[in-house]
């Protein structure tokens, strides 16, 4: 019965959801200080062939890959963040692009470590590998009723999905506290956060870095996800595909990304046919979103409503007195 | 004292805003600055919060030279001011932009905030009573909840004066609090700052409306095109004839308008 309902193809853009759902998170990051940083793509990247060149070259421990690539995203965030803390606005996101395009074109370039546009293959998968380490000890997915096929790809929804809740409840904790507050200050009021003793260089490079991080290690996990990176995986178009998880759902709020890029993985998905014109689709909504929405469809607003609406539900059924969310 | 300013110059390219401007401020006391528009007040508040750094001068805080230090660590040591134009955080609700005035004298981090570590929680509760003390104490008790932008303008300008003595200043800089107030506001903020120097809060103020500064202010200084011209008591400065004259015009120029 399980074995039926579970589909690998479906498993795997479910994945894909929630890989775009943590890079939605990494641009939200830092747009909650107001920098609009499109260097995401870049640290992706970083992350992901970090990850798979450790994993290939050294067959080091999957989990080992992944946590040396985020660390080292994450130290090209503070690297770029400390001299672009001047730049604001439309200026820190042209830098940041460059920033992008550089670390695209030494993937290309420098081929004799990352075999250049060719990109790499054979990277160890995620699912499979566990898959093999569970069977030495002995375990069999069969035993679930499930095919080794099936049982990857659920291994590797699972622990996405894990990872996912864990990293959206980290940054909502931390909205909700005196880092928070100091976040929300400097977007709000760059010079009255000063005056009212935030350190604005600390909170921002702080911000900066947590994205790269978290582009980081959306990356690592793609490389072993895909099991295949090249660098057009980590181009122009994908730091424009993060951008708009944001613009679209909204970035005052952590659901907003999540839902933009729950949303945006689906559509093309759902409707086959319009795939080929996604980046067509992504310019109008640019444009749309400006006009009409600059906010995103997700902020405050709907966000009260919403738990209005479900706290009357509740009410009419009478357990009123659960907290909502 | 707690402040004294020596000699301080402040030159914008070939504008000199102020020159050698000296006064001191002691402990306790209520000490209004005024002079006509554009007379380098706000210029000696941002020379004072360390937003701008003087040309030449000292400014000493607590014995303490504190030229170039960077603005939030006058912060920590203990002053804090509100702005000409108020400058709230306005989609913060009241009790959110007093918190984050409290920021310097709290300590979690990113850690402790996401694990919700016991002294994080009792910090944010400490910060959380403390900010509804000070909205009770400026008079904004039952607004709590409410985002800053859709407060009524005199009590935007009393939130901004909570948010500041949220950083628990020994010197509160006040940048122009009765503009734009009308006479029962006026008098609710004359009350309002007596109580804050009854706290023990030096103040330094900056007002245009005289009656309030004679008033409130133990002492005064009088700048004019960046100059000081006087200082003294209210009494005295009100039959200073430069002050006078730096105000109304002196009678020769009256007589070639």
């Amino acid at each position: 019965m399980l074995a039926e309902l579970i589909n690998p193809y479906y498993l795997q853009v479910a994945s894909f959801i929630l890989i775009n759902i943590i890079l939605g998170v990494s641009i939200y990051i830092t747009l909650s200080t107001g920098q609009l940083s499109l260097a995401n793509a870049g640290f992706m990247g970083i992350g992901a062939y970090t990850s798979a060149l450790l994993t290939l070259n050294f067959d080091l421990p999957i989990i080992v890959g992944i946590l040396s690539g985020t660390l080292l995203a994450g130290l090209f965030g503070i690297l770029i963040g400390i001299p672009t803390l001047r730049l604001q606005g439309v200026y820190l996101a042209i830098v940041t692009l460059g920033f992008g395009e550089v670390i695209r074109v030494i993937f290309v370039n420098w081929e004799s470590m990352t075999k250049g546009a060719v990109g790499l293959s054979g990277i160890p998968h995620m699912g499979r590998e566990l898959l093999n380490t569970l069977k030495e000890f002995g375990f069999d997915p069969k035993i679930l009723g499930l095919q080794n096929n099936q049982f990857v790809f659920l291994a590797i929804f699972l622990i996405l999905l894990g990872v996912t809740i864990s990293i959206i409840t980290f940054f909502r904790r931390q909205n909700r506290s005196r880092v928070g507050r100091a976040f929300a200050a400097i977007k709000l009021d760059e010079k009255a956060a000063e005056s009212m003793g935030i350190n604005i260089t600390y909170y921002k490079v702080l911000a900066f870095a947590q994205g790269a991080l978290v582009a980081g290690f959306a990356g690592a996990l793609f490389a072993h996800v895909l099991a295949y990176i090249s660098p057009a995986d980590f181009a122009y178009h994908r730091a424009v595909e993060i951008l708009i998880f944001a613009v679209f759902g909204g970035s005052e709020v952590i659901w907003g990304p999540v839902f933009g890029a729950l949303f945006l993985t689906v559509m093309p998905e759902v409707l086959r046919f319009i795939s080929e014109y996604r980046y067509m689709i992504y310019a109008l909504i640019i444009i749309i979103m400006m006009a009409v929405r600059p906010q995103g469809l997700i902020d405050v607003n709907i966000l009260n409503w919403l738990k209005l609406k479900a706290s009357k539900r509740r009410q009419k059924h009478g357990t009123s007195n659960q907290k909502s969310m | 004292m707690v402040l004294q300013i020596k000699k301080a110059c402040k030159n914008f390219g070939g504008l000199s805003a102020l020159s050698d401007v000296s006064f001191s401020i002691n402990r306790g006391e209520i000490f209004g600055l005024i002079g006509p528009n554009g007379a380098g007040k706000t210029t000696m508040f941002n020379l004072i919060t360390s937003m701008f750094t003087p040309t030449s001068g000292e400014i000493i805080f607590n014995e303490d030279n504190i030229n170039g230090l960077k603005p939030h660590l006058i912060t920590k040591k203990g002053i804090c001011r509100t702005f000409q134009n108020i400058r709230l955080f306005p989609q913060m609700t009241a009790e959110e932009n007093v918190m984050v005035g409290e920021h310097c004298r709290s300590k979690s981090g990113v850690f402790s905030s996401v694990f919700r570590t016991k002294s994080q929680r009792k910090e944010e509760e400490r910060i959380r009573s403390k900010a509804n003390e000070l909205l009770e104490f400026v008079g904004l008790g039952g607004f709590a909840d409410i985002v800053s932008d859709s407060l009524a303008y005199g009590q935007q300008r009393r939130l901004e004066i909570a948010r500041a003595l949220a950083s628990s200043p020994q010197l509160l800089l006040l940048d122009e609090p009765a503009a734009g107030m009308n006479e029962t506001e006026t008098s609710e903020l004359f009350h309002l700052i007596k109580k804050i120097q009854e706290q023990g809060v030096t103040v330094l103020l900056i007002e245009h409306d005289m009656p309030l500064v004679m008033k409130l202010c133990d002492r005064i200084a009088v700048l004019n095109f960046g100059k000081k011209i006087a200082e003294g008591t209210p009494a005295e400065i009100q039959n200073n004839s430069d002050v006078i004259e730096a105000y109304l015009g002196s009678e020769e120029e009256d007589l070639y308008a």
